[in-house]
């Protein structure tokens, strides 16, 4: 395909060949003899690592028919210089529930993304999906015909509810206190109009955690966070505690210290759990996985509103229910997504994330327009200013 | 092919009950306790008393589909083809068969996968596309993540640190990869506000959302040569580059002022202290490619004094927490300057407002 | 927009558009612009129901210079997402501000 095309010259990148790290450049140049759009990508590249300037141009509108996300347009600006990255499309495909393939499936991948794409991949994009990174406008509509033959859809951009996605929960964790994978799978399905449809005024991410260890990162990096944990007490099994510190781990210092609401005992034969003080933090466990495990009487804190800084500044998400039980078909939760986005998508302003809506409106009305009743689990502590909105006022007959 | 074939949409991703191995689907929710045998291995054990080991191995997130398919001839040979990726772009091999472990971690690091990023390690450094796809990035991604993986590369293979180190690098302030809750963040910056192309922002920018999009209303329509443009009170702007992003007619991309900025002691576990955000260690270093040596030796100086001074399971956050700013300030030599100091909205719940200080350490 | 990327609509003449065919000068739009462009859309013949659409949003934008929001849209021309996507099969946003002339939506991707 490219065989009289001039190979680019790529002395700064060549640089980042070194290393043990693995190197991305090195995945750019074994295409590089194949694909057209390697090779320019990487004279592209070199050109940036020269000037110290990026050379995309401002995010295209591309798609395939019926959805209004998951292709994002890129163009480059040099397409003179570089024509074979002129059209260098984004597709973002919704990845499988906790990230498992067979050898198969990925095969498959690749050969739909060989034939009509650059071959480069991001395994995967920050929000779950599986980023298939260049290809052109013509492509888009063959590339989602083959991906939904083989089973595969494309994940969610723009002002819609992005892909959700989650930790790999009960299929390889004892800590999960649901089942991650199913609920997302489940939501993911639930809510494929809202996903490949823009209807809100910014973009909505979802992520399952089935701890409070919360891998996904749910808390900082999705507007709805669901994060399991327990309400009963913590599983011990004390002649495995006695093992660790027969095999010297020393339970006091860190264990005991690190408790973070000083409800652990430890007097060298027993450890005691005073479990009405638990706040559920996951250390002691983490630290003795074989002696302790969570309750059994399992579910999720779902919190809402955590974002990047643009526009009002990042936040992290908050409480909305502190414990829900979470068994399919998730009834109750999916009630209350429905619920949130009803006031959000209704009276949001444009680019609004819901956390900075909640923070306009104020979290007690919007409370009440979900109907949730207002509980102390939601504040770290009650206002400190004494600026307080009532809806009415007495007067005199 | 007949012509109208029904198109398939909505369908949603396949369940991913097709990709488990058979004793993930049989000990699905049963899983007892795990263990970590060695660094990038976890083995897992089922109440039923059946096990499974994760070799995690690093990728650079970037995969061409040769390296995809080499990835598959390792699950093939070693995990009967089931493999799985993680929320920090590794990939872990599940494997059943003990024997195999072995092997498989030694053709992997052949192949060049490097096995590790478990435990109290530092893991893979989820991060974004910068140079390499995006328009908006003040530096690049790939090769910041690439130098600083480089220079740290010990800590992804062994367990030595007092806790986990996560690092994250996003190449804007639009943070893609949610960079803010790390115990040490890699931020590309802007620092020259953006000049309006005039001739073509009436035509292309919807004027309205522009001006509302500017968090310090820095932003006024204005008429110049008779065209409607808009006009930019540059004393107001912190280079959030939001404008940009709703208007292409505002570049702010500019080789003499990007670069990158250094924030610490954000986490998001719950594990003993709460999520918190990561706070600014180093308000800007330059862009060097391809290397990037400023930024790779300011993290690895942050790494190296929190490596040795913090207790067993104190993230970078709760170290500092510990021993106080101004101690973290000293000990790792960085320079407190003006800009460290929070002028934003709610700047005032940042400030000090006691007398404990630590003056005698 | 240094491409000189063109359309040629009979009767009006050359017009510059973008790369993903939106018209360079939302001025320059005429109701024989908007069926060329309906056209390159996947929307061969322009009903009664797609002039609904196109002239609310054509007339929101010279009222308020920007594009409503898709849950005022829906309200106001008493057409739910189904119908704006059976009217424009690929969007809202890339279909019908296009055939309206509207500026090329922009945001978080
Ligand atoms: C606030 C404004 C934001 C803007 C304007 C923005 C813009 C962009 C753009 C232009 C890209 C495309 C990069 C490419 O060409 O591949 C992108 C990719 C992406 N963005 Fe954002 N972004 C924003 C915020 C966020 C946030 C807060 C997140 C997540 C927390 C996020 C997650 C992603 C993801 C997952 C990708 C795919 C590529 C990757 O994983 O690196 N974005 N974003
Ligand atoms: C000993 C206790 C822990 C165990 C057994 C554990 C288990 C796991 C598992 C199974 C994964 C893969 C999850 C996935 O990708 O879906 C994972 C990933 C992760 N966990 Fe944990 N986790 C533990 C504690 C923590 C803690 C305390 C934190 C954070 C403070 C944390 C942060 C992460 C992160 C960031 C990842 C992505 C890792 C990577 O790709 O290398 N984990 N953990
Ligand atoms: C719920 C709201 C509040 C109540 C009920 C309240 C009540 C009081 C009371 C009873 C005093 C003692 C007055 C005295 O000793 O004569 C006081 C003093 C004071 N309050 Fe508040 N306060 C409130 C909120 C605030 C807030 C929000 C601030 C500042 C942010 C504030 C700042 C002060 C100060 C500085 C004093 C000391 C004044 C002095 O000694 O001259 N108060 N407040
Ligand atoms: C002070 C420093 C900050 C630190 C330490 C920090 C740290 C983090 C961390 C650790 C994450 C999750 C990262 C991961 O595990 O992959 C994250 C996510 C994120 N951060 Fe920050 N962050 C900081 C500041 C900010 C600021 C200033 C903003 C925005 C203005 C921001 C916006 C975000 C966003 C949008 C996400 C992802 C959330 C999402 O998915 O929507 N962060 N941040
Ligand atoms: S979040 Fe909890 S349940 Fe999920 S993988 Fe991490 S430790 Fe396991
Ligand atoms: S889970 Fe956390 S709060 Fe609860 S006992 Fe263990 S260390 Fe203490
Ligand atoms: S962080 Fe900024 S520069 Fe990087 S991919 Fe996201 S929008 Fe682009
Ligand atoms: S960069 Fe940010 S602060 Fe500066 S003008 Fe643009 S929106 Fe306003």
């Amino acid at each position: 395909m490219t065989d009289n095309v001039k190979k680019h010259e790529t002395p700064l990148l060549d640089e980042l060949l070194k290393g043990p790290w693995p190197s991305f450049v090195k995945e750019f140049k074994t295409l590089q003899d194949k694909k057209a759009v390697a090779n320019d990508l990487l004279g592209q590249l070199e050109y940036s690592y020269k000037t110290k300037l990026g050379y995309w141009k401002h995010g295209g509108i591309v798609g395939v028919m019926g959805y209004g996300g998951g292709v994002i347009g890129r163009y480059s600006s040099l397409a003179e210089m570089f024509p074979a990255v002129k059209h260098f499309h984004t597709i973002r495909v919704n990845q499988p529930a906790g990230w498992f393939y067979t050898s198969k499936a990925l095969r498959t991948l690749c050969d739909i993304w060989e034939k009509r794409g650059s071959g480069i991949t991001n395994m995967h994009g920050s929000t779950g999906d599986i980023v298939f990174l260049g290809t052109n406008t013509e492509e888009l509509e063959p590339i989602f015909e083959e991906l939904t033959k083989e089973g595969f859809d494309l994940g969610g951009s723009g002002s819609n509810l992005r892909t959700p996605s989650c930790c790999n929960g009960q299929a390889r964790c004892e800590w999960a206190c649901y089942d991650t994978m199913g609920l997302c799978y489940d939501l993911t399905q639930t809510f494929q109009d809202e996903l490949h449809r823009p209807q809100f005024p910014y973009k909505f991410k979802i992520k399952m955690a089935g701890c409070p260890n919360d891998c996904v990162a749910s808390i900082a990096r999705s507007d709805l966070s669901i994060i399991g944990t327990w309400r009963d007490n913590i599983q011990m099994d004390q002649s495995a505690v006695l093992k660790y510190a027969s095999d010297g781990l020393d339970i006091q210092k860190i264990v005991v210290m690190n408790c973070p609401t000083k409800c652990l005992d430890w007097n060298g034969k027993e450890l005691k759990i005073d479990n009405s003080n638990c706040v559920k933090c996951m250390h002691c466990i983490n630290v003795m996985p074989k002696a302790l495990a969570p309750g059994k009487d399992r579910g999720a804190t779902v919190l809402l509103g955590s974002k990047a800084p643009i526009i009002e500044g990042a936040m992290l998400s908050s409480v909305l229910i502190p414990f829900i039980k979470l068994e399919p078909p998730f009834k109750e939760l999916k009630d209350v997504i429905g619920r949130i986005w009803e006031p959000w998508a209704e009276h949001g302003k444009n680019r609004e994330r819901i956390g900075e809506f909640i923070e306009r409106v104020g979290k007690g009305n919007f409370l009440e327009e979900v109907g949730i009743d207002p509980v102390p689990e939601m504040v770290k502590h009650p206002r400190e200013n004494p600026y307080i909105f009532y809806d009415e006022y007495l007067e005199d007959e | 092919m007949s012509e109208k074939q029904a198109r398939i949409t909505d369908i949603g991703p396949p369940h991913h009950d097709k990709f488990l191995p058979p004793v993930i689907k049989e000990n699905y929710g049963k899983w007892k306790y795990h263990e970590n045998p060695r660094p990038g291995v976890l083995v897992h054990v089922s109440h039923s008393g059946a096990k499974i080991w994760s070799v995690r191995c690093a990728t650079p997130r970037i995969l061409s589909v040769i390296s995809i398919r080499k990835i598959c001839e390792l699950a093939d040979k070693y995990a009967d083809g089931y493999l799985r990726f993680t929320s920090r772009n590794n990939f872990e091999l599940l494997i059943t068969k003990e024997a195999n472990v072995d092997p498989a971690i030694k053709e992997a690091i052949a192949i060049g996968y490097p096995v590790g990023g478990t435990g109290n390690s530092l893991s893979n450094i989820v991060h974004t596309q910068g140079w390499v796809h995006c328009h908006s990035a003040a530096t690049d991604a790939s090769g910041v993540v690439k130098a600083v993986m480089d220079e740290l590369f010990v800590h992804f293979q062994e367990q030595k640190l007092p806790a986990k180190l996560r690092i994250a690098l996003a190449c804007c302030l639009n943070m893609c990869g949610a960079v803010h809750c790390s115990d040490i963040s890699i931020l590309g910056v802007h620092r020259r506000p953006p000049k309006a192309d005039d001739a073509n922002l009436g035509k292309i920018c919807e004027v309205p959302n522009l001006i509302a999009s500017c968090p310090t209303a820095a932003i006024r329509p204005t008429t110049k040569n008779g065209v409607a443009t808009v006009e930019i009170e540059e004393e107001k702007c912190m280079f959030c580059a939001n404008c940009y992003t709703v208007c292409p007619a505002l570049p702010i991309n500019d080789a003499l002022n990007d670069g990158v900025s250094i924030w610490v002691g954000g986490k998001v576990s719950n594990a003993r202290s709460t999520p918190s955000f990561s706070k600014l260690a180093i308000p800007w270093l330059p862009n060097t490619p391809p290397r990037w040596p400023e930024v790779v030796s300011a993290v690895k100086n942050i790494v190296d004094v929190w490596a040795k001074d913090a207790r067993p399971y104190e993230r970078v956050g709760e170290w500092v927490s510990r021993i106080g700013w101004p101690r973290f300030f000293k000990k790792t030599g960085i320079e407190f300057t003006k800009h460290h100091i929070d002028d934003f909205k709610h700047c005032g719940g940042t400030f000090a407002t006691s007398t404990q200080m630590r003056h005698n350490g | 927009m240094s491409d000189e990327l063109k359309i040629n609509v009979e009767g009006v003449g050359e017009l510059a558009v973008d790369e993903d065919g939106f018209i360079e000068d939302p001025g320059k739009w005429s109701e024989a612009v908007a069926k060329h462009l309906a056209g390159t859309e996947g929307v061969t013949e322009l009903s009664e129901d797609h002039w609904k659409l196109v002239n609310y949003l054509r007339n929101y934008y010279m009222e308020f210079n920007i594009a409503p929001m898709i849950r005022k849209l829906c309200k106001e021309t008493g057409f739910n997402l189904k119908k704006v996507y059976e009217l424009f099969p690929s969007g809202p946003a890339k279909g019908a501000c296009k055939v309206a002339g509207l500026p090329k939506p922009t945001g978080c991707v």
